[in-house]
């Protein structure tokens, strides 16, 4: 399938830019007031700060690797005419309007996350007639035995990788059908040096207190920025890891998030989230997963 | 003897229940409405309930339309009636005597927003992470 190039989203998104705002960034209409409305709705605060308290965890689709526990979940953002701040994601509004909100955004690529969560395993092998070497299960036995043509344990580690900074577009739209979000970005810290590509949507019902907001969405992420995080290179080859070359794909997710308002601030959150990798990923050696499950629930403060 | 100490026994559990509660208890249902971002108001029926340790008279009062209470009850210990309403903001219900403007006691009605007409703070993390 051919993928558009982000030359040609650059492009786009330049002509989105030429269009001149349709409202100001720091001016978000009100909700228009019925006839007994005693006072306008109220402007937004620039900072938002928020915590969730509650037990949840992120699976690790790699290979000795531990779940990431979500025990407290932070929210701080900062919200300007132009600029923002959403938790560690920079960025610049370049179009807003009635229809849609072009955002030009620096972030950190979140694949690295998964990295930090690894141990190292020793592998033993035992010599075979024929001179080769295979992996034996369990403890080496001392001395004698099956065990006597053991060779030292040799380390099973997943490699190391590095965060990468990446730049891309964001546009954002929304009306009453949704919620519908489409992004490109690529790297600029020259630490993977490729893109990812993708789109999201969802809906969210409110009943009473109760709110309930599924979502989907896709991506596509380039060969090099596949190759990078989840590919085993030439020179990180062992006995007990060989070589894969990632190549690029699609992987998909679907979301649901539910809260309770007890009060203005405080909300009963439980979500839940599933992420496909691509296929190609999937059949890395150091992928033990296909998928990335995550869950939460707890308390969240919005102050 | 032991009757005497069930009773005083009796009467210290009832002033200390006494204490404890405000002399005036007014309860209101729903106290939240939640608004999505292009909904505009709430349309809320309340259910109002007041109980007074005393009898008394007392007027319920929406801080929207103050001069006209939403209605009084005669001399009672307690009372209730439903009111229904377009709920855009804050504000408060409180219960007054008929002549006079101090509030016995007073229900905060809140309103909050999900959502916001900038599409910024809309937008969805996708840290590993974020989960709420």
């Amino acid at each position: 399938m051919k993928i558009p190039t982000l030359r040609t989203l650059a492009a786009v998104s330049a002509i989105w830019a030429a269009v001149p705002p349709a409202h100001a960034q720091s001016a978000p209409e009100p909700a228009t007031p019925v006839p007994n409305a005693p006072h306008p709705a109220p402007a937004e605060k620039s900072w938002r700060f928020g915590v969730g308290l509650g037990y949840g965890q992120r699976t690790n689709p790699l290979i000795q690797s531990e779940d990431i526990p979500v025990v407290v979940d932070l929210d701080i953002a900062w919200f300007g005419e132009r600029w923002f701040f959403d938790n560690f994601d920079l960025g610049y509004a370049l179009v807003d309007n009635a229809y849609f909100t072009t955002n030009l955004v620096a972030r950190l690529n979140s694949d690295r996350a998964f990295f930090g969560k690894t141990n190292t395993r020793y592998v033993n092998f035992q010599m075979t007639s024929g001179g080769g070497q295979v992996p034996i299960v369990g403890p080496p036995s001392p001395g004698g035995g099956p065990g006597a043509g053991v060779v030292p344990p040799v380390e099973l580690e997943v490699p190391d990788r590095d965060y990468a900074v990446e730049l891309g577009l964001e546009m954002l739209l929304d009306g009453e059908w949704g919620e519908a979000t489409l992004r490109a970005f690529h790297d600029v810290s020259g630490t993977h040096g490729g893109y990812e590509i993708s789109a999201d949507y969802g809906y969210r019902w409110i009943r009473g207190r109760f709110s309930i907001a599924p979502s989907i969405g896709v991506s596509y992420k380039s060969t090099a920025l596949s190759d990078y995080y989840w590919g085993v290179h030439a020179d990180e080859v062992l006995p007990t890891l060989q070589g894969y070359e990632v190549e690029g794909g699609f992987g998909w997710e679907a979301g649901l998030r539910t809260s309770y308002y007890v009060t203005k601030n405080v909300r009963i959150a439980v979500s839940a989230n599933y992420e496909k990798l691509s296929d190609s990923i999937s059949l890395s050696p150091i992928v033990a997963e296909p998928e990335v499950i995550g869950y939460f629930a707890g308390l969240a403060w919005q102050f | 003897m032991r009757t005497r100490l069930a009773l005083a026994l009796g009467l210290f559990m009832a002033l200390q229940a006494t204490a404890a509660e405000p002399p005036v208890r007014l309860n209101i249902k729903p106290l939240l409405c939640v608004l999505d971002k292009n909904a505009t108001a709430c349309a809320v029926t309340f259910d109002i309930r007041w109980k007074s340790v005393l009898a008394a008279e007392y007027c319920l009062i929406d801080e929207t339309q103050p001069a006209a209470p939403l209605k009084c009850w005669p001399s009672a210990v307690s009372g209730e009636t439903r009111h229904e309403k377009q709920v855009t903001q804050d504000f408060l219900f409180w219960l007054s005597p008929p002549s006079g403007t101090e509030r016995v006691a007073e229900a905060k009605i809140e309103v909050l927003r999900v959502g916001s007409a900038d599409r910024r703070r809309e937008r969805r993390s996708r840290h590993v992470w974020d989960v709420l």
